[in-house]
């Protein structure tokens, strides 16, 4: 399975959450925090801090609660 | 479209599950939401189905056969946003919105993680150590190559076990209490053998992969460090917390798993407004609740860790409780079988509670943690709230965290306070007082952040019939 | 026994907190009395919205005032509380909500107020953002929004600084006159004052009751909704014709969504419940008017009471045959106009001729259970 992350292709398994496969493509920022501007990923990986909240599929959502699906196209959930 | 039922049970670890799954012996309509894709909860976390062989819990594997099993409707990768009065539950699903109205609700919600904040703890890196735990048991995934595991409770152990386990390298475990605190609650430890031996055997493998042990010390900095890594600073601290002076020693790592015990999610709780009291030694502000485990609104049960940190093996004995509770307020139980049936379990749930409450103790908050906090660091981390700011209100009159909030944008953010909340209250209760005079975020929808597109569909203006306007 | 204060204000709301700062200025001795904390009800859970498009005609003189004085109030009251100007647009997509805004807006504009009717064309040059299938629009260039949870920081430090008493966390159980001047009493406290003002908002047919005064007062449960942080996707305040929408992007790029949607709730028990459809035709609306809405998620609902009269006009002066006994309150739009109105009944007390006339309460008096009796 393979989905693209801010126009990076990603390899993930199936089952895989976007948190994860990205960790373990060595991604390690997914947003900046929208006051400060400081580097953020995913924290309690229950869904619950919203620090890892991409853009997938044109939904924000929280990335250790996504489940990769083939040819999801994600971007960071960071706003300007 | 609304959905009727007798009883709705949201979260679906050990108590939500066991309370659907007692409900439903009785013949109720029992619902059973929860956002993730398996039932289990945090701690009996199911691998994703594809993991073919993945390694899950054989309690957690008992317990979905057991609800595949039952009439209980399970309506899984549901997030409940909503509890109105009444009652009607409000989720949102695949397929986009749903609602259900029932007699009975039985809040399962469990616990979340309490970190206090260091400066550093938002670097990517950085993570809960509950969140640590479900990297192994569900993404079946290391933090990094080399972790440091800090803070305090039975957590620590459980993660740097875990990590050893995955063939991952843990640099060091930095905890806040000595031997003799863990050794200290040996008689409740006895009351469930099976549970000790565990954490035995966590510490053994620790020993045996030479894993350096620090006791009354805690993290005091984490920096970037060159090549992706994280620089660390552990320093040394107090019985209650309080860092004590000294260089801290210095440690190169991939990943940090760091918590400071756990706090009841009280989500639907505080929405419904019901009384709570603050309970140090239960993970801070909990329902009240009575022996049946009813909170003081009609129809509205509480079980498991959401009704205070008691641990997986209380939580399912207390769902059964509430679920059997329910069963009797709908007349789907005898007074003679409701009162068969609860004594052996209260009994059960009496030395459960011991042990959780061992457990508790060494998660609990102690008295200066939060007053070491420095200045510059950020304490609610969706909004970048630092603890000058958080002083600064408290200075012009901020007495409550709601007025903190207010005044502050502390806990306004996406997780709502859930992460920031507990130690926004303890750092002003240092000025109001105490904790509960310094209050609880109200509780307020929606318990998730909603994305709009899924819950407000695109309309056909022209057919809305809208109400007039007001008068001119 | 001497009172120990010139006047009491009872209800620290921004009509009352505005009240007490300008006595408090004018040299009396000042207490502001509150069963919680400053302005943490209606005026710290409102949507501030500065908005003439919603603002009763009669009441458009006044809002203009109370606008300017918001947008000002870094210089009278010593703290901006994010007020920025910014245009106002009431959209319409049928004809006859075409036909609605027509006539609203020349009622308005009689009473003042700049708004006129533009194109779908001018509307979306003025707004960007919104659905371009809108048929037209009022304007007013005189709009704008505050950030409403601000206020009670920056009226607490003014009220200090001014030299007022600040009793938060005091319930006031009665009142009752005594020896020309007025006893408040709550569970732990005796406060007199020469002279008292009721500012109480929804609880102010509770208040009045203690003085023997019976005047209905209607509890709206407006349901308020915010987004988490988005990219700008809106610079003006916008409603729908017939007011069930109010949007607005703040700086830091929350979306406020309000309207005046119900929740559940009352004065007694305060905002209960949230209504879930409720939230939904609110947010349909809001999605409608600005599409881009749909990139972002809702991170919290709330409710805030709205008080209103009979006649739904304030009541705003002196209370009949009481001495030195005022009410202000159940001001239609009023968090936009409270820094005007508060300033108008402080001058009232202060022995200065306000520049525009008060609403006398005598009008929404009913008489007492025992008076029908007697009349039947």
């Amino acid at each position: 399975m393979r989905f693209v992350f801010d126009g990076r292709k990603v390899d993930a398994c199936l089952g895989e959450s976007v948190a994860g496969a990205l960790l373990a493509a060595g991604v390690r920022t997914l947003r900046t925090s929208p006051r400060a501007g400081l580097p953020r990923a995913s924290f309690c990986w229950m869904g619950l801090c919203q620090e890892c909240t991409v853009v997938a599929d044109g939904v924000r959502r929280p990335a250790c609660r996504t489940e990769v699906r083939d040819g999801m196209i994600v971007r960071p959930g960071s706003v300007p | 479209m609304s959905t009727a039922a007798d009883i709705i049970v949201v979260g679906g670890g050990p108590a939500g599950a066991e309370a659907a799954l007692a409900a439903a012996e009785h013949g109720l309509a029992a619902t059973l939401l929860d956002e993730a894709p398996q039932a289990g909860g945090q701690v009996y976390r199911a691998p994703p189905r594809a993991f073919a062989g993945a390694d899950a819990d054989p309690a957690g594997v008992r317990l979905r056969e057991r609800l595949a099993a039952s009439t209980v409707t399970t309506r899984f990768e549901h997030i409940v946003w909503s509890v109105s009065p009444g009652f009607r539950v409000d989720a949102l699903g695949p397929d986009g919105p749903a609602s259900w109205s029932a007699r009975a609700v039985i809040a399962a919600t469990g616990a979340q993680e309490r970190v206090i904040p260091f400066p550093g703890w938002t670097l990517p890196g950085v993570v809960g150590l509950a969140g640590a735990t479900i990297m192994l048991k569900s993404d079946g995934m290391l933090p990094g190559e080399q972790t440091l595991v800090a803070g305090q409770g039975p957590l620590l152990l459980a993660v740097a076990a875990g990590i050893l386990k995955a063939g991952g390298k843990v640099a060091g475990l930095v905890d806040l209490a000595t031997r003799a605190d863990w050794l200290a609650d040996w008689r409740a430890l006895a009351s469930r053998p099976d549970l000790a031996a565990r954490g035995a055997r966590w510490r053994a493998r620790l020993l045996q992969a030479g894993v350096p042990v620090l006791h009354r010390h805690a993290l005091r900095r984490v920096e970037e460090a060159p090549q992706n890594r994280l620089r660390v600073a552990i320093g040394r601290v107090d019985g209650d917390g309080r860092p004590v002076a000294g260089p801290p020693l210095e440690r190169i790592v991939d990943a940090v798993a760091v918590g400071n015990g756990l706090t009841a999610s009280t989500d639907i709780t505080r929405l419904l407004r019901v009384e709570h009291h603050y309970d140090a030694l239960r993970g801070g502000w909990v329902p009240t609740l009575d022996a049946a485990l009813r909170s003081s609104m009609p129809g509205l049960y509480v079980a498991g860790d959401g009704a205070g940190i008691a641990g997986a093996a209380a939580a399912a004995i207390d769902g059964r409780l509430a679920g059997l509770a329910a069963a009797r307020a709908l007349g789907a139980v005898a007074p003679d079988a409701y009162r068969s049936s609860t004594a052996a379990l209260r009994t059960q749930a009496r030395r459960a509670r011991r042990f959780g409450a061992a457990m508790a103790r060494l998660m609990a908050l102690r008295p200066a943690q939060v007053a070491g906090i420095s200045a510059e660091t950020i304490v609610c981390r969706c909004e970048d709230v630092t603890r000058a700011e958080i002083d600064a209100a408290a200075a012009d009159g901020a007495r409550t965290v709601n007025q903190l909030k207010a005044w502050t944008r502390c806990g306004m953010g996406p997780c709502q306070g859930r992460i920031c909340g507990d130690v926004a209250g303890a750092l002003l209760a240092g000025e109001s007082g105490a904790r509960p005079s310094a209050g609880y975020f109200t509780g307020r929808t929606p318990f998730r952040p909603l994305p709009l597109n899924l819950l407000a569909a695109e309309i056909d203006y022209a057919t809305l019939a809208l109400p007039p306007p007001a008068p001119l | 026994m001497e009172p120990a204060f010139d006047a009491a204000v009872v209800g620290a709301g921004a009509m009352g907190a505005t009240v007490a700062l300008h006595l408090a200025r004018g040299g009396m001795r000042t207490a502001l009395i509150d069963r919680g904390e400053i302005c943490r009800e209606a005026s710290g859970v409102n949507a501030g919205t500065l908005t003439l498009h919603m603002t009763r005609a009669a009441l458009i003189p006044y809002a203009m005032k109370g606008r300017e004085l918001w947008l000002s109030s870094a210089r009278w009251l010593g703290q901006d509380v994010g007020a920025r100007a910014a245009p106002g647009l009431s959209l319409a997509f049928t004809p006859a909500e075409r036909e609605m805004l027509e006539k609203r807006a020349a009622a308005r504009a009689a009473a003042g107020a700049p708004i006129r009717l533009v194109t779908q064309g001018e509307a979306c040059a003025i707004e960007p953002g919104l659905n371009p299938s809108l048929l037209a629009a009022a304007f007013c260039e005189l709009d704008g929004h505050v950030t409403a949870y601000l206020t009670g920081r920056a009226y607490r430090q003014a009220l200090l600084t001014a030299g007022a008493t600040i009793l938060e966390q005091t319930p006031v159980e009665g009142i009752e006159p005594e020896g020309g001047a007025y006893l408040i009493r709550s569970r732990t406290q005796r406060i007199r004052a020469r002279r008292l003002v009721l500012a109480g908002g929804v609880w102010l047919e509770t208040m009045l009751a203690w003085l023997g005064l019976r005047v209905p007062v209607k509890c709206l449960v407006n349901q308020l909704v915010v987004t988490e942080r988005m990219r700008p996707v809106m610079r003006s305040v916008v409603g729908i014709a017939n007011g069930l929408l109010s949007l607005k992007q703040f700086e830091n790029g929350t979306v406020l969504i309000g309207g005046g949607w119900q929740g559940i709730g009352d004065p007694e028990r305060g905002g209960v419940a949230a209504i879930p459809d409720n939230l939904i035709g609110n947010i349909q609306l809001a999605r409608h008017a600005i599409p881009a809405l749909g990139e972002t998620r809702i991170v919290r609902i709330w409710l805030g009471l709205e008080s209103e009269t009979a006649d739904a006009m304030p009541m705003i002066g002196p209370l009949p045959g009481l001495d030195e006994a005022y009410v202000i309150g159940c001001v239609h739009s009023g968090y936009t106009s409270a820094p005007y109105m508060g300033r108008l009944l402080a001058d009232r007390l202060l022995g200065r001729a306000p520049d525009m006339p008060l609403f006398d309460p005598t009008r929404l008096i009913q008489p007492a259970p025992a008076q029908l009796e007697a009349t039947a």
